[in-house]
């Protein structure tokens, strides 16, 4: 038996070495008050272009219609659909760091809660991209909302996809208030330290006039709470109602009752390999490597490699079950996955999803950090592809042989995804020049001695 | 100044005599009543025996979902309370005592099992390769191995650990539950489908095995809250406060959602597809009285828990706590005999054959709590986490 | 201009010292007094004992709120409003109700709890609060620990107050001021520059409003498919060899339900080989007496007789009581509305197939009705 390499008899500290409040505010407020580097200006470039080329796909799709698209009869969604799929997966994470953890009490998520938020905030604007293209006239998207319009009709409260509607723009809301809320004291803290008028003046306005007091403390700790406790169900019912999406139908690989929970933990897979491959970046570009700490790095493999084994769950809940039913069709369309005209993306899904997370069981391997940086990227192209099988492969095939199609994404398909991505990371890059990215109220609470060790309440 | 600290609890109280003549009186008179209901309505107590052995399932194979829980997350505030927990672990190797009547009467609970129906039937024929006599036994028995050989791994470490105080025991154990994940995983998810789902053999649901977990982890929570509740007020685990009862509250609480959501999923699906291969099942569970249990079973098991345990002061209060781990011990017995009993009886019927079967859980938990605490320490006193888990605060 | 005073202030350095000072506050009787930290102290409320934080009821009741705003209004739209059969399910169909009145609680509930406690209990935005741009505010934005005694406490005395903070291990005691002009400039709804704003938005949206309906939506792509690559009707074509748009039919092509008429100025043969398809039912005698009222009886009279106001106008209508009318058959009616007679013009045009049967049904009627049987009548 080896030694025990773990001090159990102690808390893990959050916070590498013992910095204080001053020291945090002054390194993480510091690239808010230089000029941004040249790396900067290279990353915003490609970002940028990449942004560019989205916004030209889509006036292009806006000006000739949806015909420039890949899809056709029978598969009708296509990268629209897989897209949104991956993009609101994405945000998952955001809120399960900063609500679920913070509800279980773990203190190493004070770290890295506000950049995951603003993952999610900034993921949810690309998911809800591709909906509203999908709909062919978006500047129409009124309609998707239930009110007393002049063709006297309402909206069609039993589909999932006015579920969508409600359960992507609450989610967004919410999840934005919760950051916001969080932002707050970090806005009074940067109030008081610039000397620029107009920043003192843009960071008054949006601190509302923090004071840092306790008794409004007591308030704010209390709404804290009660918005992690609906955030909580909330971040479930957005992947579980995308999920009703398929699941509702009676298409045969959609049809099946494992998806909510399913899809849900595939969205916390996906989101936290994002937000580690985010953080790796900008705790090296930004000299963070202190307050996001290894430890808590290695506390989202952990979690990469618990979702993805639920998800490996689910994926062999799914081919036994297609098995178990004796239907003809369901079998057939996991048999089609595996060896069908889609294959290679199925096998991309297994192998990216379940295989190599699994190497995360090595310590050596969930704490290195070119090695995690890697299957996390790995895990995100796994993700992207388990959508694209669970929509391609379903529709191109179902019940009549003679309505079989096949499915090819066009130019404009592949332009609006990488517009997608831009828009996301143009969205990290401005955010990381303009808010702090680690929550400052947060981070001091949880280095050592910042609690008082007497008066404790009984 | 000094940093508080809270004195560790005596630790090697066993319960009083009465604890033993109240658990055999209650298993010897269940015993008494299923050898009856054997005799007199053999398929009917079948199906009892059927419920009583997924209950107990849920308690033993629970529990140890909840010690491996406690080690991988390297959560404190449970320590304390970790020995109840192994006692309940300690069930798993009266699982086959349990399922032996089960064996003897295969033939009266599986559709499945009987030839002559297969061969009328293609379904039943193309699932003939995992829905049959030999690989059914093996691997429910292989499944019950591996779970008495976790929970007297666990245990054994644990309690080890009391003399030696050795902190790399945690680590074994911390290790030990890796492992233990993905077996109970699939262990349990079969466990559901054998016992439950194939009752029934040609539905089919791939959330059932999630279902059923669902459910164990609200029984296994609510017998260690009863318990540890039950400990605290005698005065056996007096170290423990509003803040350990919170997370302990808590997590029930969260669990009741999961399971509402897990239902209501498996649910919506199925009623909203509408394909009749499925909603027969549910329609089975909405028809000749059964749609009683159904309502019961929501009101039950999601909605007075979900009301009680909404304010956070119910989740620290110890009296309600109790209240609400009786009621959901009888809401997850109200489950299982809405999940399995319908096959038996198209209408809803009680009969007299379903009173043993709880005696017989309730007697054999009483003597085997009693019989471990006159073996081991009430607190797992060499754990490391101890101290921490004393002070714990939320 | 003249200061008053807020109150006074001072820190601390480490979270115990400041939290034993509190404390000390509560215990001298102070009760407007605050204390600062950059970050939520453990336990602060109970030592400065503050009531738990209602906000928890307030999200309760706005949780409330919108389930049943949700429900209600999914309720009336589906049973009262416009009750639709969607996919053979219930107009009630409350399973399909749950996702949606549940994000609907959960975005009352939080956003409300949130906007009520900023409104509430922060009284926010406020940004000319006394201790704004104070040294004592930096430091506890940073990572100072405070406390503030307001002079308005009813027992503050500034010496005491002062010594009582010296004594207690503060540090950089001092007194806060503010001017009572600060106070009062606070927002007027009816400030000229605060209406110019607003009338200037207001001008804005609804220029833009008037932009976007009238002009833009009528711009491709946004035209409604106004502008389409197909052929209308009437339009000119280079595609054909004639330069019509419009095509022909195929020669032979028959339009369905329009078979030709096979009896074409042939009377007898149609007498002899035509017989009436629809049955007598009430169903069929109500449409004949609709169309014959609407379509024969301006010439024939309401009851057959040959009596409308035209009578003596024209040649007279003749009678369809007469022998020869009687004995004919269903058939040459048929023929005879069909083909008109004499000057009677064919009503082919108006009268559908099955109508003109309805109609000779409802003229055996009338031939019934003034030459009734003794077995009719009794």
């Amino acid at each position: 038996m080896s030694t025990a390499v773990v001090d159990y008899t102690r808390e893990e500290p959050v916070v590498a070495g013992r910095p204080t409040a001053s020291e945090i505010d002054a390194v993480v407020s510091a690239p808010l008050d230089r000029p941004p580097a040249r790396t900067w200006w290279i990353a915003f470039g490609i970002t940028s272009t990449m942004l560019g080329i989205g916004v030209v796909c889509v006036a292009v799709t806006l000006w000739l219609g949806l015909g420039v698209w890949g899809v056709n009869q029978p598969v009708s969604w296509g990268f629209d659909i897989v897209n949104f799929v991956f993009w609101v997966g994405i945000g998952h994470a955001g809120t399960l760091i900063s609500a679920i953890l913070f509800l279980l009490r773990q203190r190493w998520r004070n770290g890295i809660a506000r950049f995951a938020e603003a993952m999610t905030i900034f993921a949810v604007m690309c998911a809800g991209i591709f909906p509203l293209l999908h709909t062919g006239r978006p500047w129409l998207s009124l309609y998707l909302t239930p009110y007393p319009n002049q063709h006297a009709l309402w909206v069609n409260f039993t589909s999932p996809l006015l579920w969508d509607v409600f359960a992507v723009s609450t989610y967004f809301t919410v999840s934005a208030v919760f950051w916001y809320l969080g932002l707050v004291p970090d806005f009074a803290t940067l109030r008081d330290r610039t000397t620029h008028p107009v920043k003192k003046l843009v960071y008054s306005i949006f601190s509302l006039g923090w004071r840092h007091s306790s008794r409004h403390w007591t308030h704010f700790e209390r709404a804290y709470l009660i918005l992690a406790g609906f955030a909580t169900p909330l971040v479930l019912s957005v992947h579980t109602i995308v999920s009703f999406d398929f699941a509702v139908s009676v298409i045969p690989g959609w049809h099946t009752t494992i998806f909510p929970p399913y899809f849900v933990a595939g969205a916390v897979f996906s989101g936290f390999a994002m937000v580690q491959n985010s953080l790796i970046v900008v705790r090296q570009v930004f000299r963070l490597k202190h307050l996001i700490t290894l430890s808590t790095l290695e506390k989202m493999n952990k979690v990469m490699i618990v979702t993805g084994s639920m998800v490996g769950y689910a994926y062999a809940m799914e081919f036994f079950v297609a098995w178990y039913s004796g239907s003809q069709f369901e079998t057939f369309v996991f048999v089609n996955r595996a060896l069908g005209p889609y294959a290679w993306a199925y096998w991309t899904m297994v192998t990216c999803n379940v295989v190599f997370p699994q190497l995360f069981w090595f310590k050596k391997v969930r704490t290195s950090i070119p090695m995690m940086f890697v299957i996390a990227i790995f895990v995100n192209v796994g993700m992207w592809f388990e959508r694209f099988v669970i929509v391609v492969t379903s529709l191109s095939r179902d019940f009549l042989p003679s309505s079989w199609g096949h499915y090819m994404p066009s130019i404009y398909d592949v332009g609006i995804f990488v517009g997608s991505l831009g828009l996301f990371f143009t969205l990290i890059l401005l955010f990381v020049r303009v808010l702090p990215v680690i929550s400052l109220a947060e981070i001091k609470a949880v280095i050592p001695g910042a609690q008082p060790e007497r008066h404790r309440p009984h | 100044m000094s940093t508080e600290t809270h004195s560790l609890p005596p630790v090697n109280k066993s319960l009083p005599p009465e604890a033993d003549r109240i658990g055999l009186i209650l298993l010897a008179a269940g015993v008494v009543l299923v050898i009856a209901a054997f005799v007199f309505e053999p398929v009917r107590a079948s199906f009892d025996a059927v419920i009583l052995y997924l209950f107990m399932v849920s308690l033993a194979v629970g529990a140890l979902f909840l010690l491996a829980l406690e080690y991988i997350t390297g959560a404190v505030w449970s320590v304390p309370m970790r020995r109840v927990t192994e006692f309940f672990a300690g069930l798993s190797p009266f699982l086959l005592i349990l399922v032996l009547p089960l064996f003897l009467h295969i033939h009266d609970l599986f559709h499945w099992s009987h030839a002559e129906a297969v061969q009328q039937d293609p379904v039943l024929q193309g699932k003939a390769a995992y829905l049959n006599i030999p690989f059914f036994v093996t691997r429910t028995l292989v499944f019950i191995g591996i779970w008495i050989a976790f929970a007297a791994l666990f245990v054994r470490h644990s309690t080890h650990q009391d003399i030696t105080k050795d902190a790399a025991l945690t680590r074994s154990n911390v290790r030990l539950a890796a492992v233990f994940f993905p077996l109970f995983a699939f262990t349990i998810t079969f466990t559901a489908i054998d016992w439950g789902m194939s009752l029934e053999p040609h539905w089919f649901s791939t959330i059932y095995g999630v279902y059923y977990f669902s459910g164990t982890v609200i029984a296994a929570l609510a017998a260690v809250t009863l318990v540890v509740v039950l400990f605290h007020e005698r005065g056996y685990l007096p170290g423990l406060r509003r803040d350990h009862f919170y997370s302990l509250g808590a997590l029930l609480f969260g669990f009741v959602n999961f399971w509402a959501y897990i239902a209501f999923a498996q649910f919506l699906l199925i009623w909203y597809a509408n394909l009749p291969e499925e909603t027969y099942w549910f329609i089975a569970r909405w028809e000749n009285g059964w749609q009683i249990v159904s309502v019961l079973l929501i009101v039950m098991k999601f909605a007075v828990p979900y009301i009680v345990l909404l304010p956070q002061e119910a989740k620290m209060d110890t009296r309600r706590l109790k209240i609400m781990a009786v009621w959901l011990l009888a809401a997850h017995f109200v489950d299982l005999f809405w999940l399995v009993m319908p096959t038996h009886s198209e209408s809803l019927s009680l009969s007299w054959t379903e009173l043993g079967f709880p005696l017989v859980a309730v007697g054999m938990t009483v003597l085997l709590l009693s019989w471990k605490t006159k073996r081991y320490n009430l607190v797992p006193v060499g754990d490391p986490k101890l101290q921490r888990a004393m002070d714990f605060h939320l | 201009m003249e200061k008053h005073l807020y109150g006074l202030t001072a820190l601390f350095d480490t979270p115990d010292a400041v939290v034993h000072a509190a404390e000390e506050t509560v215990k001298a009787g102070y009760t407007r007094y605050d204390v600062h930290a950059p970050y939520p102290l453990h336990g602060i409320e109970r030592t400065m004992r503050l009531k738990t934080s209602p906000l928890g009821y307030f999200a309760l009741v706005f949780g409330l709120l919108g389930a049943i705003s949700a429900v209600g209004l999914m309720t009336w739209i589906t049973l009262v409003d416009y009750p639709l059969v969607i996919g053979g399910k219930p107009f009630w169909s409350w399973p399909a109700f749950v996702p949606v009145a549940f994000e609907l609680t959960v975005l009352l509930a939080s956003v409300l709890t949130v906007v009520s406690m900023i409104v509430i209990y922060f009284k926010f935005p406020n940004n000319s609060h006394p201790l704004h741009d104070t040294p004592f505010m930096k430091r506890v934005s940073s990572d100072g620990f405070g406390i503030s005694i307001e002079a308005a406490d009813p027992l503050f005395d500034e010496a005491k107050v002062h010594a009582m903070l010296a004594s207690l291990g503060g540090k950089e005691v001092g007194a806060v001021y503010f001017d009572e002009a600060d106070r009062d400039h606070g927002q007027k709804v009816f400030d000229l520059k605060f209406i110019g704003v607003l009338a200037g938005v207001g001008i804005a949206v609804a220029g833009f409003a008037y932009l976007a309906l009238n002009v833009l939506l009528y711009l491709p792509p946004f035209d409604w498919m106004m502008v389409q690559n197909k052929l209308k009707p009437q339009a000119a074509s280079t595609l054909f060899r004639d330069g019509i748009g419009m095509r022909q039919p195929v020669l032979g092509t028959v339009a369905r339900g329009f078979l030709p008429y096979a009896f074409k100025g042939k009377p007898e043969e149609a007498g002899k080989s035509l017989a009436n398809p629809l049955p007598v039912t009430q169903k069929v005698l109500d449409l004949g007496r609709e169309k014959y009222l609407t379509f024969c009886s301006p010439c024939h009279g309401n009851f057959g007789r040959g009596d409308s106001r035209l009578n003596g106008q024209f040649p007279n209508p003749p009678t369809l009581h007469s022998d020869k009318v009687r004995e004919w058959s269903d058939g040459s009616i048929y023929h005879v509305i069909t083909e008109g007679q004499n000057v009677m013009p064919s009503y082919a045009a108006q009268v559908s197939r099955d109508e003109r049967w309805a109609i000779v049904h409802y003229i055996r009627v009338l031939q019934r009705a003034q030459h009734a049987k003794e077995s009719d009548l009794r």
